[in-house]
C-alpha cells in the first residue's frame, strides 16, 4: 500500500502543474500586488493634493504648546479654506533636527519648519534652506520693524531672512504667590520685588525656605542635557563677559567670569536655598506641590505650571551681575529645501505663516512670547498675568554662541550640561569644571564644521 | 523513499500485470530525473532569490556604501562631498574619544559578559535543581528579557533616581550617604551594567537550562553509583558538559555586549561627563548629531574590523573545541 501511493505522487504530480510553475506564478502575482499597492498609495497622496494646496509644516511642539498650535492651526483651516496644512509634530530633541536634515538633503522636506533660532547657523551655510522673500512677507502683512531687533538680527544668514521668528522662549523664574508673600518678596502690586545681586538672590531662598520648611527655590538640572547651560549662560552673558567661537581657532573666554557663576549655582544649591540634587521633574514636583517657592524655569511650563498653582507669578531671572539679559531661544519658521519647489505651495505657506504669526495672541497662552511686538504691546497681552510680568525678557534674549555645533537640542549644550554637573552636585570644583567646560569648547572647535 | 532510488531494491509485487509494470518503470524514471534536477539546484535559486535581494540590498549595499562614505568628508547637511582618502582614519586613530569610547566599550563588555554568564548558570542549577515552583521561576527569571528597552530605562532611572529612588531610600534607612547612581562618574557606568544584566539574563538562563536538560541522566546514576557526592557531580559532570552552550553564550554576549547603546543613550545619553558613553554612541553623535557622516563611518569600521577580528578569533577558537 504505502509503495504503491510513494510510487504514484510523483507520476501524478508530472501531469499537473508543476511545483515550480506554481511557485514562478505566485512570484508574478505577488510583484504585481505589490506594484498595485504601490500605484494605490501614490493615488490617494495625489487625491490629498487636489482638494486644495498642501501646506506641510514640521515642529517639534509636543507639550500643552502643540495643543494651543493646534488650535491656532485650525482657526487658520477656516480663515484659509483653500490650503490644507498638514501639520507634524515629531519628538523634539536632537533626533528632531537630524530628522529635519535628512528631509531636507533627500530634498523632500516639508514646505515649513519649526527650528530653533539658534541652530541656523549650523543649517543655513549648508544650502539645507531656502531664504525668506522679504517682498512676498511685506505682502502677507509681515514687516521687519514688527520684530525685536535683536531677533531679525539674529535670524539673518549673509544679509538675507533664513527664519521667521514665531516666539522667543527665554529662561525664567516662576513664583507662588502664596510663599513669596510671607517671606517678603513681593511689590505691593503682587510683581516679584527686584533682586539685583548673588546675595540678596541667595536671601530671598532662604526667605522662602523658611516659609515652606524645605528649599526656597526648585532647579532641576540633573541629567538634563540643556537645564544646566541654560542657567550658566543666561548669567555668563549677565557677567557682561566677551566670548568667541571661531571654528578652528581657541575659544575666547572669560574663565574668571564663568567660575564666579559656576560658585553662585554652587552656592544657591546648598540643600536650603534649593536642592543639591534636583532633575528636572523632581524640580517641578516639588515647586508644584508648594514645597518651594520659586522655579527656574522655561516659560513652556506655563501652562502646566498653572494647573497646579492657579495665581502662578512670573518674571525674569533675577538681574545679579549687572548686564541684563535672559537666556533662552526663539521657534523660527524656515523653509527646508526642496528638490522640486511648487510656487504655489511656496506662496500658500506665506500666507499660512503670516496667519500663525498674526495669532501670537493666542500662542502667547503657551506661555512662550510672540515675536511680533505689536502684539506684545497690545492692551490684550497687557493683561495677561504673569506673560506680561516676564515680557521684558525678549529684549535681553542672550541665544547660544552663533556656532554651527551649539543651540538647542545640540551635543555641544549636553556636554557642557555634563562637565557642570559634577561641580553642582559638589563633587567637584567650579575652576574644574570651567576647565572641562574649556576642553570640550576647544574639541568642538577644533571639529571641521559639517558645512 | 529507498523505493524511488533503486529499481531493482523494491520488491516487485507478483500480483502487477505487464503494463502496469511499465507505468511503474515509467514514473519511477521520471520521479528519479526530477530528483537531479531539485539536486544539480537550478531551481534552488528561486528560493534564495527573495533573501538574495534583501541581503544585497539592505547589507552588502550599505556595507559598501559605508566603505566609500568612510573616504569622503560627506556631511549630513548639504555640501558635496569630496574624497578625502584615509584622511578619515588617520583623524579617528588620534581621536582621543574614539580610543576613551572604545575602552569604556570594553569596560562595559567585560563588566556584563561575567555576570551575564555566572549569573545565569547559577540561576539554571538552581532552577534545575528541582525547586519547588518550576514554572514560576522560569517565567519569573526570563520575564524581563520580553521587556521593550524604553520600559526597562524607564522603570531603572525612577529606582536610580536620586531624590525619590528606591536605592537611596534603601540607603538611607541603612544610615549610607545616597549615592548618584547615574550622575557620579563612579558609578554610572556599573549602574547601567547592573540594569543590563537584570534585563538580559534571562536569555542566557534559558540557554543554559535547555542545555542542563539535556545531560543525559545515566551519567548522574553512573557516578552516584561509583558514590559522588553532589558538589562532585557538579563539576565533574554538570559543568564540563555545559562547556559548548558556555562557549555560545560567551560568544553571543561578547557581540551583543560591544554593540550596547540603546539603554546607555535612555538613561545617561553617554553622561557624566563622557564616562559612559559607548563607541557606537560615538559614531551616533558624530554622524546624526554632529552630521559628519564620513568620519562616522571610517570610526564605525574600525570597530566593525575589531568585531571582525574578535569574531573570526572565537571561530577557530570554536573549531578547535569542537
Amino acid at each position: 500500500m504505502t509503495l504503491n501511493s510513494a510510487l504514484r505522487s510523483p507520476g501524478s504530480g508530472a501531469r499537473g502543474p508543476s511545483r515550480r510553475s506554481v511557485l514562478q506564478g505566485a512570484l508574478g502575482a505577488g510583484t504585481l500586488l505589490t506594484a498595485g499597492a504601490l500605484s494605490s498609495c501614490a493615488g490617494s497622496v495625489a487625491s490629498a493634493t487636489s482638494s486644495g494646496t498642501l501646506v506641510r509644516i514640521w515642529d517639534l511642539l509636543g507639550g500643552s504648546d502643540g495643543q494651543i498650535m493646534g488650535e491656532i492651526v485650525d482657526g487658520v483651516r477656516e480663515e484659509l479654506p483653500d490650503i490644507t496644512i498638514d501639520r507634524t509634530t515629531l519628538a523634539w530633541g536632537a533626533p528632531y533636527y537630524t530628522k529635519l536634515a535628512m528631509a531636507s538633503t533627500g530634498g523632500r522636506a516639508p514646505e515649513a519648519a519649526v527650528m530653533h533660532l539658534s541652530r541656523l547657523i549650523g543649517y543655513a551655510p549648508g544650502g539645507l534652506l531656502e531664504p525668506f522673500d522679504i517682498d512676498m512677507l511685506e505682502q502677507v502683512g509681515i514687516k521687519e520693524s514688527d520684530f525685536p531687533a535683536a531677533l531679525w538680527e539674529r535670524a539673518l544668514f549673509q544679509d538675507q531672512l533664513y527664519a521667521l521668528p514665531l516666539d522667543t522662549h527665554p529662561f525664567i523664574t516662576f513664583y507662588n504667590p502664596a510663599i513669596a508673600e510671607p517671606a517678603g518678596l513681593l511689590n505691593p502690586d503682587g510683581t516679584l520685588a527686584e533682586i539685583d545681586s548673588p546675595d540678596a538672590l541667595l536671601d530671598a531662598g532662604r526667605a522662602m525656605a523658611e516659609v515652606t520648611g524645605a528649599q526656597g527655590f526648585s532647579y532641576g538640572y540633573l541629567s538634563d542635557p540643556a537645564q544646566g547651560w541654560r542657567m550658566f549662560w543666561g548669567l555668563y552673558g549677565q557677567t557682561g563677559a566677551d566670548y568667541e567661537f571661531t571654528p578652528g581657532k581657541p575659544v575666547g573666554f572669560d574663565d574668571g567670569a564663568a567660575v564666579e557663576v559656576l560658585e553662585f549655582m554652587q552656592s544657591m544649591l546648598d540643600g536650603t536655598v534649593a536642592a543639591s540634587n534636583s532633575d528636572y521633574g523632581g524640580a517641578i514636583a516639588n515647586f508644584s506641590t508648594e514645597q518651594t517657592g520659586l522655579i527656574f524655569s522655561g516659560v513652556w511650563e506655563k501652562t502646566s505650571l498653572q494647573g497646579s498653582i492657579p495665581d502662578l507669578g512670573g518674571a525674569t531671572v533675577p538681574i545679579i551681575f549687572g548686564t541684563p539679559t535672559a537666556f533662552g531661544d526663539s521657534h523660527s519658521y524656515v523653509l527646508p529645501r526642496q528638490l522640486v519647489a511648487n510656487p504655489e505651495r511656496r506662496e500658500a505657506t506665506y500666507e499660512v505663516l503670516a496667519a500663525i504669526l498674526k495669532r501670537g495672541l493666542r500662542w502667547a497662552d503657551a506661555g512662550h512670547i510672540p515675536s511680533l511686538v505689536p502684539v506684545v504691546e497690545s492692551p490684550e497681552y497687557q493683561d495677561l498675568v504673569p506673560q506680561r510680568n516676564y515680557a521684558q525678557a525678549a529684549e535681553w534674549i542672550f541665544l547660544d554662541p552663533p556656532v554651527w555645533f551649539a543651540g538647542s537640542g545640540s551635543d555641544f549644550q549636553n556636554r557642557m550640561c555634563q562637565a557642570m554637573q559634577t561641580a553642582l552636585q559638589g563633587l567637584g570644583t567650579a575652576q574644574d569644571a570651567v576647565d572641562t567646560m574649556i576642553g570640550e569648547m576647544n574639541t568642538f572647535l577644533e571639529t571641521p564644521a559639517p558645512a | 523513499m529507498s523505493a524511488t532510488t533503486s529499481e531493482t531494491a523494491a520488491p516487485t509485487p507478483s500480483s502487477l500485470s505487464p503494463g502496469a509494470r511499465k507505468d511503474l518503470r515509467r514514473s519511477l524514471r521520471e520521479a528519479e530525473r526530477r530528483a537531479q534536477e531539485l539536486h544539480s539546484g537550478r531551481s534552488g535559486y528561486w528560493f534564495l532569490l527573495p533573501f538574495a535581494v534583501v541581503f544585497l540590498v539592505f547589507l552588502v549595499w550599505p556595507i559598501l556604501y559605508g566603505i566609500w562614505m568612510s573616504l569622503t568628508d560627506r556631511t549630513l547637511i548639504g555640501t558635496e562631498p569630496g574624497f578625502v582618502g584615509l584622511a578619515n582614519f588617520i583623524e579617528a586613530f588620534g581621536d582621543a574619544q574614539v580610543w576613551q569610547t572604545l575602552w569604556q566599550t570594553v569596560l562595559f563588555t567585560i563588566g556584563s559578559t561575567i555576570p551575564l554568564v555566572l549569573i545565569a548558570m547559577v540561576m539554571a542549577l538552581l532552577v534545575f535543581t528541582g525547586l519547588p515552583g518550576q514554572w514560576l521561576w522560569r517565567f519569573a527569571f526570563f520575564a524581563s528579557f520580553l521587556l521593550p528597552v524604553a520600559v526597562v530605562t524607564q522603570v531603572w532611572a525612577w529606582m536610580y533616581q536620586p531624590d525619590l529612588g528606591l536605592f537611596n531610600t534603601w540607603l538611607g534607612a541603612l544610615g549610607f550617604e545616597p549615592v548618584g547612581w547615574l550622575t557620579d562618574e563612579n558609578w554610572a557606568m556599573i549602574a547601567i551594567i547592573a540594569a543590563t544584566v537584570w534585563w538580559t539574563v534571562g536569555f542566557n538562563f534559558l540557554l543554559y537550562l535547555a542545555a542542563l536538560q539535556a545531560i543525559p541522566e545515566h551519567l548522574y546514576e553512573a557516578a552516584a553509583i561509583d558514590g559522588a557526592g553532589a558538589w562532585r557531580r557538579l563539576f565533574s559532570i554538570t559543568i564540563p558538559q555545559l562547556g559548548r552552550t558556555t562557549w555560545l553564550v560567551l560568544a553571543l554576549q561578547l557581540l551583543a555586549s560591544l554593540k550596547v547603546f540603546d539603554q546607555i543613550y535612555l538613561l545617561t545619553a553617554g553622561g557624566p561627563n563622557g564616562s559612559t558613553r559607548s563607541i557606537l554612541l560615538y559614531i551616533y553623535d558624530t554622524g546624526f548629531v554632529n552630521y559628519r557622516l564620513g568620519y562616522a563611518s571610517a570610526i564605525s569600521y574600525i570597530f566593525f574590523a575589531l568585531i571582525v577580528i574578535l569574531s573570526l578569533t572565537r571561530f577557530f577558537g570554536g573549531r578547535k573545541e569542537a
